[in-house]
């Protein structure tokens, strides 16, 4: 950052060459500046022809034509117009979601059918976190209050009646499957959903829970 | 050699320091020499709940700094031959004690004593580091309710993480009645979530309010169904083979067909 205030740089852009003056530099210091830029690259802007366009400081209609002065007596460069720009404000990137823990990203996990895998046997309590970069096969029940992470599947062998997240890194083709289907919430890829509010349960039969059309759906395996 | 058994549950109010006098009490009148160990410091209880208050001198916190030595810091009960209490200071808060004092602190009470029973504070964090540093066992008390299982859940998952994988399943104050009627968790559904063993069930009981605040643990009275309930968990806890009070009297074949098709009995 110190060096920004202090110096000049140079940046070239398809428009042109881009001049950064920091704002607070005086006058002189900015010709002298530019003047030794140009002759250090000497090579490079000999028989060019640029468009100068400059940010920070303001200069006044002379000072311009000092400026490409400065430039053109340095180097056989030929300046075809000058002009300033307001230094764009940075672009906010927009953040990648992210719900789990793990954000979602443009290139996902997709080792759906092989790959890494994770085995995790016993009971999966609550508090209990289980972030993966892959499938992840739980040997157990999983409890309300835990959380499971996958990038790939996840398959608990048990009730699952906790938090999970499969192809948590935006893969919408991952699956989750449990003995017991009973997830506080159930998020695949970028879609969340949550369990219907049954009073009492009634059955106890493997289901697999998979993405079609943008919907999560839930059915017998 | 003797055990350290600690008596926690995650969430407040379910009735760890209850259980604790109890089955301290219960071990006492089957001629065990018990120490319980109130870890609660700043909130302490156990002494009111046992009717030891008054002669608290020295504490907790006194033995693991040196202030005292352990046997003038032991509240002998009167009542009960065998039975100690070592409480906790009022003064203090939970950082006063470190697991590695607790863990020495343990270690010189099981060359002299069968059960050392540890008291938990609610919650997971330095107090309860504490009170699970020294155990072998715990009894995790539980109450039917969501909020309580959860917490118990996260608590046997600490346990776990720290090694202490004998843990045992207290239910305390159930009410037969509202189980039937399906308004209160049921004993089996808690069992399936928590997943451990069961080492008893505790009635909803009236007199266990009576009796803590008298500061007589209802173990010893021989017509409380919840004194009875705490009997029969203490010869659990010393290994015996003794089957569960029935509470809730049979299931009749109705409400069971209606459980079986998801109705909810009114």
């Amino acid at each position: 950052m110190d060096n920004e205030t202090k110096s000049i740089s140079f940046k070239g852009t398809a428009e042109g060459l881009v001049i950064l003056i920091p704002k607070e530099m005086e006058t002189g210091a900015v010709m002298t500046q530019v003047a030794e830029k140009v002759r250090a690259a000497e090579k490079f802007f000999r028989g060019a022809k640029l468009n100068v366009i400059y940010r920070g400081k303001k200069l006044t209609g002379d000072e311009e034509q000092e400026l490409i002065r400065a430039m053109t007596e340095n180097s056989s460069v030929t300046i075809e117009g000058i002009r300033y720009e307001e230094t764009p404000k940075p672009v906010e990137r927009e953040k990648s979601a992210n719900i789990s823990g793990m954000p979602i990203r443009r290139i996902f996990f997709k080792e759906l059918e092989e790959g890494p895998c994770k085995f995790v046997r016993g009971t999966i309590r609550s508090g209990t976190r289980i972030l993966y970069e892959g499938n992840v096969v739980v040997i157990g029940d999983a409890n309300p209050g835990s959380e499971i992470v996958a990038s790939g599947n996840i398959v608990v062998f048990g009730a699952l009646r906790g938090m999970v997240h499969a192809g948590a890194d935006g893969n919408r083709d991952a699956i989750i499957a449990a003995l017991k289907l009973a997830p506080t919430q159930l998020r695949i890829g970028d879609i969340i959903t949550r369990c219907p509010d049954t009073s009492e349960e009634i059955e106890f039969l493997p289901e697999i829970a998979l993405v079609k059309d943008g919907i999560i759906y839930v059915e017998p395996l | 050699m003797g055990e350290v058994i600690v008596i926690t549950s995650g969430k407040g109010g379910v009735g760890k320091t209850t259980t604790t006098a109890n089955l301290g009490t219960g071990l006492a009148l089957k001629e065990k020499k018990v120490v319980l160990i109130d870890a609660d410091i700043g909130l302490r209880n156990l002494d009111l709940v046992m009717g030891l208050e008054n002669r608290i001198v020295y504490d907790l916190v006194n033995v693991v700094e040196g202030t005292c030595r352990i046997k003038q810091a032991l509240i002998k009960d009167k009542r009960f031959e065998g039975l100690f209490l070592l409480p906790a200071a009022q003064t203090r808060d939970k950082n006063a004690v470190s697991p590695e004092q607790m863990i020495r602190l343990c270690d010189d009470l099981k060359e002299e004593f069968d059960y050392i029973l540890v008291d938990c504070p609610a919650g997971i964090e330095q107090g309860f580091k504490n009170a699970i540093a020294g155990a072998d066992r715990a009894v995790v008390v539980t109450t039917p309710e969501v909020s309580a299982v959860r917490d118990a859940d996260r608590v046997i998952g600490i346990l776990e993480a720290n090694e202490i994988r004998k843990s045992m399943l207290l239910i305390n104050r159930v009410r037969p009645d509202m189980v039937k009627k399906g308004d209160m968790m049921s004993i089996e559904d808690i069992i399936d979530i928590l997943a451990i063993d069961l080492i008893g069930v505790v009635p909803d009981d009236e007199n266990i309010i009576i009796s803590t605040n008298r500061g007589e643990p209802a173990v010893a009275e021989a017509k409380s169904l919840a004194g009875q309930a705490y009997r029969n968990i203490t010869r659990r806890l010393m290994g015996e083979d003794v089957p569960l009070i029935n509470l809730a009297g049979n299931d009749s074949f109705l409400s069971k067909m209606k459980k079986l098709l998801g109705f909810k009995s009114a």
